[in-house]
């Protein structure tokens, strides 16, 4: 199936959601900014509900066709300051050979996420220090940045066109030399918010990477991404990443997100 | 034969009509669809092959595997740029340098095309191997991992440069790859779509390079595809030079001995024709132009010249006789006619004996070339006639060896007078020699060695080698060569394998491990694989534990890691007692000395292993369990080059690919690796029956000399047969056939001994020239013993014989010896060794050829006179 069916489907299906945005949108007849829309998607993507968990299931297919699977179930928790910090707990069920290998990012704004890794066989914690964000998570096409968030702040953004269901935004990063990419654009859905197709591009104008939303569900009121890929045209490799059992506001304690439970794992929010 | 010769001279001009209008069809032929190919897409154009890799048809198994192993580990052909600077102390390591190579390899990274079917060409961005492109990964503190790249952005001061050096160097994959041993130079690797875009993607290099302010950086280009694709660039340049400049020598030395250059203008055309007609009908019959068909004009020429000479020196010794164009070309067409024919045959078989070797390219060179010279024969017998009769009488006045001055005028005449004293007086002395010589000549040929290197088809002073030697100087190697291990076991069925998992099951502590076994029966006959088996039992499991109590859970969570782990055996490069087999067989690999480096994924294990700990040389080591492994594994692709992995080995675990780094890239090296390896297989049985297999151009290479060396013994022992029955039938005697093949068999002897005794490697170009040295050498020996023999009958022994041997015939063998020994010089001033050591060998061939012929053969025609001559001697008796 191509893209531009799958985002039809999608779309087919959003305009049956009673979104929250759509009847901002009427109240508020002054036009977005693109910071504004950039935000907002900010939002929908990452912030929604105070926590949050949900099964993740990754397959990593290669361009000869050959499959990868990653199972993680990812415990989330947002700080008080709105779209502020949050807390993310990552605990490996497959495959089998890395099962209960965790990781755990505190992610800040404005400066460096915080990052650990428990390694059970190697029976070791790390802390990560990265030069930057965009490196593969768990060698799918997925990068690191892409399941926290990049920071709104990181890039400048631009309204390039709008038709009736999208905003497009130009997002131009502010030091080119931390990123592989010259720009990407994201189709913002404007009932929802939520951005259901993103590329990124080289100098010439070459598409490296592309993310699409593929399927979106209601959960507890909020509009869910539930099925999504990533693409590398480089490589010619894409991940499909699948999300069930979603729940949110489930009143996450803080304490999970520390050291200790590395090693213990909190089976109670994980079954 | 002698009656196309004499309708040749009854109808000179129609002759020349035919053949010109031919060549002008032939010409249209091949013009046409390579300037026009969308209107004549019927036709073939003209398509050149400069790929060595094509030595082997495309479907011989060691390519097909070597094609499929690429595809399965993703990867390329790779030119290999290296940057050194020798007078910056600290190398390449400073500012500018780094700045420079930062640029560079961001500007190879854009190179990329379409091409004519739309597909995209260039460089494999996502693969260039570059300090800007590679990660470092190391401790960053007490508990703390550091993942960046080794060089994000150029450093801003020399002491950053030399950070950059000191973290490169700690990584054992960079070290001695991306950075030299000795820290002063660095390697970019830059994959390519397609080797035979690697010239072009050089070009646009060195253009790059050119821009970059001097401070003392030397670039150099190589590679094996950087080397074969320039060798084919260079291969038309090569042969737009020297054909015509042997076309001008040969004209020039035929001038010299028949004084009349519109006479000899003559051969000129006739060879000009075979080559016309043989390369068009090359191109015409859809067969590429490669390095070894390029070759066919250079070896056409001066064979299609051969016999014309034959025929001119035998016009300008009887003209005088005669004073009538019309008489003695007639005469000499009729004494020459039959070893025309002869010599004509034995050299078409002596090349087309090279369509035994099975090896493409010189199948099409051998039979092509066979062609071409019996069409050169075919031209020489009947438009030399048909020109000579073109030419009016009136410019024959004064033409022709003067028979008055004829006995002892030049000194050619003088020596070979002297010649053929000594070979009636002396014919014992020079057997005697002779025997010694072939001695000689046998010991030569015992010290052979068999080897070849493409690379070094380059003239030592050529680019391409200076830069494949200061880079193998520094660097681990340049030369690419791939170990694939692969699991051995005999594959069991699903259904042994499910009886297996039941049964291993219900054999462990684990409750719910028990109570799913009698499960396992259903799910084998919903599933292909052990994998979708095991998934399903897995998501039976999953579902289970969704309804299980907390006390409960833990045991079912156990389960389901157990049967987790149970398909993940089947992976068994995550094994670390195979891991550990590897790291010795590479730290084996490293004592041959034939291995620069060799890099596996041990190395990524390992490497990441020392990291995740603290960096310290003592945790360089495989960790003890599998899981451990697949934890350093998993840490590895959080990287910013996951796929990395991939070059090493599959998504299964059940393939390895250990890429190993050359110094040199002669055959006789990795022919001795493949036995050390072989060898160290057998000494030490690796763990799970592991299987080893070879791919990449290094090792092609040694398969197809390998080919070549037994397809050329083959091609020999069936053109030698061939030539002697040829020569039994002609003389109608074994004796003479016997007798013609001792100067050939004594030249070739000699010409392998010599090579065997100066160490001059037996390659490609050698091995062609055993057959087709054959062919040509036996020509002189046809003439002389044809003449021979019909002369013998006008005198009454050979003593007298000899003598007029020693005139006329002797002095056309060696007018022929001069012009086609000096006609394949021009090859000397190639720059590409293979055309150079055609040029030396044919020459030399040639000439000791001639030499054989002109002493041996008198020789033992005067030591078994009674015995060759016995019919004449009857004759003289009675």
């Amino acid at each position: 199936m191509n893209h531009k069916i799958k985002l039809l489907l999608l779309l087919s299906f959003l305009w049956t959601v009673p979104a929250v945005a759509q009847a901002q949108g009427v109240k508020n007849p002054a036009p977005l900014t693109a910071m504004d829309i950039v935000k907002k998607a900010n939002h929908m993507s990452y912030y929604q509900g105070k926590d949050g968990r949900a099964t993740v299931g990754m397959r990593i297919i290669d361009s000869q066709g050959r499959t990868r699977i990653r199972q993680f179930v990812i415990l989330r928790k947002d700080e008080g300051k709105t779209d502020g910090e949050q807390k993310f707990y990552v605990y490996f069920t497959r495959p089998a050979d890395v099962k209960k290998m965790v990781f755990m990012v505190i992610k800040h704004i404005g400066r460096d996420d915080d990052r650990w890794l428990y390694l059970p066989a190697l029976d070791l914690v790390k802390r990560i220090a990265a030069s930057d964000q965009r490196t593969s998570f768990v060698g799918s096409n997925f990068f690191y940045e892409d399941v926290s968030g990049r920071d709104i702040n990181a890039d400048s953004h631009k309204i390039v066109s709008q038709n009736k269901n999208y905003y497009v935004i130009e997002n131009k990063p502010k030091d080119p030399n931390s990123v592989e990419f010259a720009s990407y654009k994201s189709w913002i859905h404007k009932a929802t918010f939520l951005p259901l197709k993103v590329e990124y591009y080289d100098a010439k104008g070459k598409v490296l990477r592309r993310y699409a939303a593929l399927k979106v569900a209601m959960v507890a009121g909020y509009p869910t991404v539930i099925s999504s890929v990533m693409e590398n045209l480089q490589t010619g490799g894409k991940t499909l990443m699948s999300y069930s059992e979603v729940k949110y506001n489930i009143g996450l304690p803080d304490n999970i997100f520390t050291e200790r439970y590395l090693r213990k794992v909190p089976r109670k929010y994980l079954r | 034969m002698i009656h196309i010769s004499n309708a040749a001279i009854k109808r000179p001009k129609l002759f020349f009509w035919i053949s010109g209008l031919l060549s002008a069809v032939l010409i249209t032929l091949v013009v046409l669809p390579s300037l026009w190919p969308t209107y004549f897409p019927m036709l073939n154009a003209l398509r050149v092959d400069t790929d060595p890799e094509n030595m082997l048809s495309p479907n011989e198994p060691v390519r097909l595997y070597h094609d499929a192993q690429k595809k399965v580990f993703s990867l390329h052909d790779m030119i290999v740029v290296g940057v050194v600077n020798k007078s910056n102390p600290q190398g390449v390591f400073n500012k500018k340098s780094l700045a420079d190579i930062y640029a560079l390899t961001k500007f190879a990274k854009n190179i990329q095309w379409k091409n004519k079917q739309g597909k995209t060409e260039g460089v494999v961005s996502v693969d260039v191997m570059a300090p800007s492109t590679v990660d470092n990964m190391e401790p960053g503190g007490p508990g703390v991992v550091k993942f960046e790249w080794l060089m994000r952005t150029p450093p801003k001061t020399d002491a950053e440069a030399l950070s950059i050096r000191k973290k490169a160097q700690n990584i054992p994959l960079l070290n001695g790859t991306v950075v030299s041993a000795d820290g002063k130079a660095i390697a970019l690797y830059i994959p390519i779509t397609d080797k035979n875009i690697s010239y072009n993607v050089a070009q646009k290099l060195k253009a790059k390079i050119a821009g970059f302010a001097k401070n003392g950086d030397r670039y150099y280009i190589t590679g094996l595809p950087v080397a074969q694709d320039t060798f084919g660039v260079e291969m038309f340049v090569q042969m737009a030079v020297s054909a015509p400049m042997a076309m001008l020598l040969i004209f020039l030395l035929m001038w010299y001995f028949f004084k009349k250059a519109s006479l000899v203008i003559s051969p000129m055309i006739v060879a000009l024709i075979s080559v016309i007609f043989t390369m068009g009908l090359l191109i015409v019959t859809g067969y590429p132009v490669h390095i070894m068909s390029s070759m066919i004009p250079i070896f056409i020429m001066p064979i299609a010249v051969l016999d014309a000479i034959h025929i001119l020196s035998d016009f300008y010794d009887r003209y005088p006789v005669f004073k009538d164009r019309k008489k003695t070309i007639k005469h000499v067409m009729k004494s020459l006619s039959a070893p025309m024919f002869y010599t004509t045959l034995t050299t078409a078989v002596g090349f087309a004996s090279l369509a035994l070797t099975p090896i493409p390219p010189v199948e099409t060179f051998g039979l092509f070339v066979s062609i071409g010279v019996m069409m050169a024969w075919l031209l020489t017998v009947t438009l030399i006639p048909a020109y000579i009769m073109l030419m009016p009488e009136s410019k024959f006045a004064n033409f022709g060896m003067c028979e008055s001055a004829g006995n002892d005028h030049g000194p050619m005449v003088r020596i070979l007078n002297a010649t053929g004293r000594l070979t009636y007086s002396g014919a014992k002395m020079i057997m005697i020699i002779v025997i010694i010589l072939a001695g000689v000549a046998w010991y030569g040929i015992t010290k052979i060695v068999v080897n070849d290197n493409p690379v070094k088809w380059f003239a030592p002073g050529h680019e391409i080698r200076i830069a494949d030697r200061e880079l193998n100087k520094r660097f681990a190697g340049t030369y690419m060569a791939y170990l694939v291990l692969k699991d051995g076991q005999k594959t069991v069925s699903l259904t042994t394998y499910a009886q297996k998992l039941k049964a291993d099951m219900l054999s462990q502590p684990l409750a719910p491990l028990k109570e799913m076994a009698p499960q396992v029966d259903s799910l084998r006959a919903l599933s292909k694989s052990r994998k979708q088996m095991i998934n399903l039992l897995s998501e039976k499991i999953e579902q289970r534990m969704k309804t299980v109590s907390d006390q409960d859970w833990d045991s079912w969570d156990s389960s389901l890691t157990w049967i987790g782990d149970y398909l993940a055996k089947d992976q068994i490069f995550k094994d670390p007692k195979v891991l550990n087999y590897m790291s010795r067989l590479q730290a084996y690999l490293q004592t041959t000395g034939l291995v620069g480096k060799s890099n596996s994924l041990a190395d990524v294990v390992k490497t990441v292993h020392r990291e995740l700990l603290m960096g310290n040389e003592k945790d360089y080591t495989i960790p003890n369990s599998r899981a451990a492994v697949a934890e350093t594994l998993i840490t590895f692709q959080n990287s910013h080059r996951p796929q990395d992995l991939w070059h090493f080995v599959t998504p299964n675990y059940r393939k390895t690919n250990l890429w190993l780094q050359l110094k040199s890239g002669d055959n006789r090296d990795m022919s001795a690796l493949i036995s050390k390896v072989n060898q160290y297989f057998r000494d030490n049985p690796p763990p799970d029956n592991l299987s080893h297999k070879w791919f990449g151009l290094t090792y092609i290479n040694v398969i197809w000399q390998d080919k070549m060396v037994s397809g050329m013994a083959r091609a020999f022992a069936g053109s030698f047969i061939t030539v002697l029955i040829m020569m039994i039938i002609l003389f109608r005697s074994i004796s003479w056939g016997i007798l013609a093949m001792i100067p050939l068999t004594f030249t070739i002897g000699m010409i392998y001994g010599i090579i065997g005794l100066i160490g001059k490697d037996y390659d490609m170009p050698v091995a062609v020239l055993s057959s087709l040295s054959l062919g040509l050498a036996v020509d002189y020996a046809i003439h002389f013993l044809a003449r021979g023999r019909e002369m013998r009958k006008k005198f009454s022994n050979w003593q007298e014989t000899s003598v007029a041997m020693f005139s006329e015939p002797a002095r056309a063998i060696t007018r022929n010896v001069i012009v086609i020994g000096v006609g394949f010089m021009p090859l000397l001033m190639a720059p590409l060794t293979p055309y150079k050591t055609v040029g030396v060998f044919i020459s030399s061939i040639l000439i000791l050829a001639g030499v054989a012929t002109l002493t041996i053969l008198p020789a033992l025609m005067r030591i078994f006179e009674g015995l060759l001559f016995k019919k004449e001697n009857q004759k003289d008796v009675t």
